[in-house]
């Protein structure tokens, strides 16, 4: 072989070098901060917009996500079987009287966990609730929103996108901060 | 008589048809020396005689397989006990394979002790026919059985194979200090055979004997709540408790040489009703195997090992490596088809997903991926000959652990492929 | 870190650096091989691998790291090793209802808290045990590339005359005076290597015979097919091209998939144990299953599919009895057996109201467990629901409450109304359940109503319980029939390098004495048995082991 052949194939040689290790970055990159950065379950996380509904609030009205676009809206996931769901329920109530006596653009949504009529209009009546009460049947939003221990709070921008997911009970301070800053944002 | 029974008889036959067919080998390879005529012409005689008849136990252990498949109704590779006894068939396969390129009766002498070992310890587990649960009602469990089963074999060889390059090259008469060590090694490698003989012996010594005990285990356990439950589990030995389940009280117990009460209780790390059997077991199968090693060092005058060296003289060493390494080399396919590409099209089918790191999954991994570094160090200078044969001995015992070691100590999908 | 520069072989031909033996004549030329007497180190035919270089910059050195098989070697040990650290315990993927932060050091003591802390539980899923992979599969490429090419090159323009040392230098080899006219000879061998399926080509008193040089490519493809199935497994992490949901179908109900316009019904779900005459000795009196089994009818919908308002528009669009091994597969989509639950749960009782002092009974009345209606008229009485209760439980409060959604233990007040009663009525409750009837003493509840009304189930046939429930796994797996394809193209290159090996014997006669070598690059055995086949048939005689030039001691 000649020397010149040589010197022509190092330059090839160098080229698929680079392209070779660049794709080994690229999708090893991909691959390794997959495991690192993201947890595969396909659930709402923060940042990002939640899964659309179409749900039966108790008197028999259909509301959808989008019919809250450009508010804030806090979505509680609730059942009378939890009883923190019970105990936070009041605090709910007294924010959502708060804001929306100052004329805020914000709204609750308590997503019950796929009881039954009677149930929930008791507790409704019970605590004189009087944001919307909406109807999941069979579990099925809630397992959408990935919901796993009750209750769980969705707070949402007016943006659309979720600013954050509190697992357990809420006192009306954890509420009141954040919807602060849902109206600010 | 049923089909089964017929089977378990050809079961039987093909059983003593090796141990006769290793007895063989030996006359072969030991009465080499003493024979009086040429000894070229011992060997190629007696090395017939005793491939043929391991070629009849073969073909009984087939007729065994066949009569069962008939009998049965599904193919009798679904438990560990029918699992064992394929295995041990295509260890026989494979060894055929092997002899058929290589000629060499050396490998018998190796082989066939290793296939009664199996057959023996398949025999351990209950022999029953088992109806198929809905998992494994399935071709795939012909298809993937066998080929994992078959590559393994290879793999058998393959540490047969490396054993004897090993027993071949080790000098036992030199004092060198590497040269001890390597001794060591290899008379510690034959001791562990010797412990799996006695386990074997043990078990069915104790069962003839018809030795039982009996325990109530309480385990008092704390749920998340905080609420404290106890529960009470009956625990059944078959061998004299040397050790007796944590927490427990004897309920019944037949003596064993003037011994009414376990000696010992088992510590509390060792969860699981049947954890504390398992010592038990262990414990006596390291105390008869010594025993027997020791016996076996007494009739000998000298370390196995030492024996076993003395009567392999004349042998090849590069032979047997080349023979350790073409067996692995032959086997490492058929194992990746099996136990890997078949195993992920089954598991598709069964459970949804190709792969899920299941333990045995895992080890079937490994086991893929300890034989591709073995390969791939075949490739290197200076990975030929002690090395490679260490590689594929310790091979072995990854294999093993695969398919029992797997099922007997950690959990997971594969768990009614278990006792 | 290669330091010799003198690539020119006497021969004239001038060689990459690196080069173990000339390419061309196939002399030894680097220096510890040329001084040596053992058999030649034959891999990759003496080629230089491809990235060897003098002076390596950056981009070579980590070239160069994932090009050697050693390195490739220890990456595959140590994923080994981290896998078996990952089977000492069990994974947290593999259970769903503890709490890995607590379960393992709950389980395991302080090597579980310290295996939990470390990560192990998650090993598979981790960055660094995805690093090894990843690492192996650019070594896979790497590797495979830097010897692939060169080695190309060698086999397609082989020298036919070789240097004397490459020929006696291989591990098979033979050399004697030859008794008869070389010419003559070498013809006869060339005609039996024919025989044998050799290639042979000629170059006056030398010769080169050569077959299955096409093995040669089997380590290659494998890789090839082991680099697709591991961009098949990452493909798989795109999002629309995997789905892995379960859904649990009452039997007789419709239920729809998450996220897909896909509707499933559960016509009849069937478990089956073996008979007590199927089974041996051992296992009878157990329930151990024989079947499982979901007819299932899958739907599409094509209007109003997430509106509570509408019924959705449902299009059936397959049928299919979903065994374990037997999944429906439609489109891609895949529906898989994963469990069921038989355990009876009360759906609907039918009780009567019985008026202790006359013995009247009245009803009986539809009460269902969900949703149920809130009045009754029974004869000149009415039942009023005022509230009900799934799981009931008194809290610790000593308020009556539920503790699930699941009618386990439910209980209803009534507020009873009628003749001779109270003008607003009288508290009622009511337990189904009998030993919920006496666990939470409703006797005891109602007081003096209770001595004289009762509300009770009269027979068996009047309770209702809910339709078993089978849990099916819905999967999508785009990337599989890649997987297949990887695996596919994996086992081939295996079975091609496996099981056929590249034989090629050199031989060439000076002076009348014949010197040949044979090189092979597995089964050595083979490889003497076949020269001193071959040997035999032109008439010289050899044992086949004596063919061997050592070497296997290295």
């Amino acid at each position: 072989m000649l020397g010149g052949d040589i010197r022509q194939m190092g330059k090839n040689r160098r080229k698929i070098q680079i392209v070779i290790l660049l794709g080994v970055l690229l999708l090893g990159g991909y691959a390794i901060g997959k495991a690192l950065f993201v947890s595969d379950d396909g659930l709402p996380k923060r940042g990002e917009a939640p899964p659309d509904f179409a749900l039966l609030s108790s008197d028999g009205q259909p509301h959808r996500l989008a019919d809250y676009e450009g508010k804030a809206l806090v979505i509680n996931f609730w059942g009378t079987f939890c009883p923190p769901c019970v105990v936070e329920t009041p605090e709910f109530q007294r924010q959502y009287e708060k804001w929306q006596g100052q004329g805020k653009p914000f709204e609750i949504i308590g997503i019950n966990l796929s009881e039954d009529d009677l149930t929930v209009s008791n507790f409704v009546r019970k605590y004189g609730l009087t944001y919307d009460i909406l109807r999941d049947k069979r579990n099925k939003i809630e397992t959408l929103y990935g919901v796993r221990s009750y209750p769980t709070t969705f707070f949402i921008k007016p943006d659309g996108t979720i600013m954050d997911i509190y697992v357990g009970g809420m006192t009306e301070k954890d509420i009141d901060e954040r919807v602060m800053k849902l109206l600010q944002s | 008589m049923s089909l089964v029974d017929f089977s378990s008889d050809a079961f039987i036959v093909a059983f003593f048809l090796y141990c006769f067919g290793f007895l063989f080998y030996g006359v072969a390879i030991i009465g080499r020396k003493f024979s009086n005529r040429n000894s070229e012409d011992h060997l190629r005689r007696w090395g017939r005689i005793a491939f043929i008849t391991s070629l009849l136990g073969f073909a009984a252990h087939l007729t065994f397989f066949f009569t069962r498949w008939a009998g049965g109704g599904h193919i009798p590779t679904s438990n560990m006990y029918e699992f064992m006894t394929f295995l041990a068939m295509m260890v026989m396969l494979a060894f055929i394979v092997v002899y058929a390129i290589y000629r060499k009766p050396m490998l018998g002498f190796f082989t066939l002790p290793l296939v009664v070992i199996i057959v023996a310890f398949a025999a351990v587990f209950p022999q029953e026919v088992q109806p198929l649960i809905p998992p494994l009602q399935s071709i795939w469990l012909k298809i993937h059985v066998t080929t994992a089963a078959l590559g393994e074999a290879f793999f058998a060889v393959g540490f047969a194979a490396g054993l004897m390059y090993l027993l071949r090259v080790v000098d036992f008469n030199s004092q060198e200090k590497s040269m001890r060590l390597q001794q060591r090694w290899v008379e510690f490698t034959l001791y562990v055979v010797v412990i799996i003989i006695a386990f074997i012996g043990s078990v069915f010594s104790f069962r003839g004997m018809g030795y039982e005990a009996h325990f109530i285990q309480e385990t008092v356990s704390i749920s998340s709540q905080g609420v404290e439950s106890t529960k009470t589990d009956e625990v059944s030995y078959s061998m004299p408790p040397i050790f007796k389940p944590y927490n427990s009280q004897v309920q019944s117990m037949d003596t064993f040489l003037g011994v009414k009460e376990p000696l010992f209780e088992t510590p509390s790390w060792m969860k699981g009703v049947d954890a504390a059997r398992k010592l038990n077991t262990i414990v006596w199968s390291i105390i008869n195997g010594t025993i027997l090693y020791g016996l076996i060092r007494l009739v000998l005058r000298r370390r196995i090992g030492a024996a076993v060296h003395s009567v392999m003289d004349g042998v090849d060493p590069d032979d047997l490596d080349e023979i350790s390494y073409r067996a692995i080399a032959i086997g490492y396919p058929i194992f990746t088809l099996g136990a890997l590409i078949f195993a992920m099209i089954w598991a598709y089918i069964a459970w949804s997903r190709f792969w899920g790191w299941d333990p045995k999954e895992v080890w079937a991994l490994i086991t893929w991926l300890y034989y591709t570094a073995y390969l791939h160090l075949r490739l290197s200078r200076g990975w030929h000959g002690r090395k490679s044969a260490w590689i594929a001995v310790v091979g072995f015992v990854v294999v093993m652990f695969t398919l029992i070691g797997v099922n007997l100590v950690l959990v997971g999908l594969h768990s009614y492929a278990g006792v | 870190m290669l330091s010799f520069e003198n690539t020119k072989c006497e021969c004239g031909h001038q060689n990459p650096v690196g080069t173990v033996l000339c390419e061309s004549c196939g002399k030894p030329l680097e220096a510890s091989e040329a001084a040596s007497d053992m058999p030649l180190e034959m891999r990759y035919d003496g080629v230089a691998r491809r990235s060897q270089k003098s002076n390596p910059t950056i981009i070579d050195r980590v070239w160069n790291f994932f090009s050697s098989v050693k390195i490739a070697v220890r990456i595959i040990i140590i994923t080994l090793l981290a896998a078996i650290v990952g089977t000492i315990f069990t994974q947290e993927n593999a259970f769903v209802s503890f709490d890995p932060a607590t379960y393992y050091e709950e389980k395991y003591g302080w090597i579980g808290k310290w295996y939990y802390k470390l990560g192990l539980s998650n090993t598979y899923e981790s960055w660094w045990f995805i690093g090894l992979l990843v690492m192996i599969g650019t070594s896979l490429v790497i590797c495979s590339l830097d010897r692939v090419l060169p080695l190309y090159r060698a086999l397609s323009k082989q020298q036919i005359r070789k240097h004397l040392q490459f020929i006696n230098r291989q591990k098979t080899v033979y050399s004697a005076e030859l008794k008869n006219d070389p010419e003559a000879w070498i013809g006869q061998m060339e005609e039996q290597l024919k025989r044998k399926r050799y290639r042979v080509h000629r170059d006056g008193t030398a010769l080169l015979a050569e077959k299955a040089r096409f093995s040669r490519w089997g380590p290659y493809i494998n890789h090839i097919g082991l680099i697709v199935f591991l961009l098949a497994v990452l493909l798989r992490t795109i999002p629309s091209w995997s789905m892995d949901n379960y859904v649990s179908v009452p039997e007789g109900e419709i239920v729809q998939i998450p996220k897909t316009n896909y509707f499933i019904k559960n016509e009849k779900f069937t478990v089956d144990y073996y008979k007590d005459e199927e089974l041996p000795e051992e296992l009878k009196g157990t329930n151990r299953a024989k079947l499982y089994e979901t007819k299932a009818v899958l739907y599409t919908c094509s209007e109003n599919c997430d509106d509570p308002l509408l019924e959705p528009k449902l299009e059936e669009v397959k049928q299919h009895d979903i065994l374990v091994n037997h999944p429906l597969s439609y489109q891609g989509l895949k529906v898989y057996q994963f469990g069921y639950d038989d355990t009876p749960k009360l759906k609907a009782v039918k009780p009567v109201l019985i008026d202790k002092e006359t013995g009247q009974t009245y009803g009986p009345f539809d009460l269902t467990m969900r949703d149920p209606e809130l009045n009754y008229k029974l004869g000149p009485y009415t039942l009023e629901l005022k509230t009900k209760y799934m799981d009931f439980v008194i809290d610790s409060a000593g308020e009556p409450g539920t503790q699930s959604r699941e009618p386990n233990a439910p209980a209803f007040i009534f507020l009873l109304k009628g003749p001779d009663l109270p003008e607003g009525g009288v508290p009622y409750m009511y337990f189904p359940k009998q030993n919920d009837k006496v666990r939470f003493s409703q006797d005891a509840i109602n007081g003096d109503i209770g001595k004289r009304f009762e509300i009770k189930v009269p027979k068996m046939e009047d309770v209702t319980f809910a339709a078993v429930v089978s849990t099916l796994n819905v999967r999508v797996d785009k990337a599989m029939p890649y997987i297949w394809v990887g695996a596919g193209i994996s086992m081939f290159g295996l079975l091609l390098g496996s099981y056929w090996q590249h034989r090629r014997i050199w031989l060439r006669v000076d002076n009348g004495r014949v010197s040949l070598g044979a090189h092979t690059n597995k089964n050595n055995y083979g490889m003497r048995a076949e020269v001193a086949a071959v040997l035999h048939k032109t008439g010289i005689d050899v044992e086949p082991k004596s063919l061997d030039n050592g070497g296997n001691k290295s």
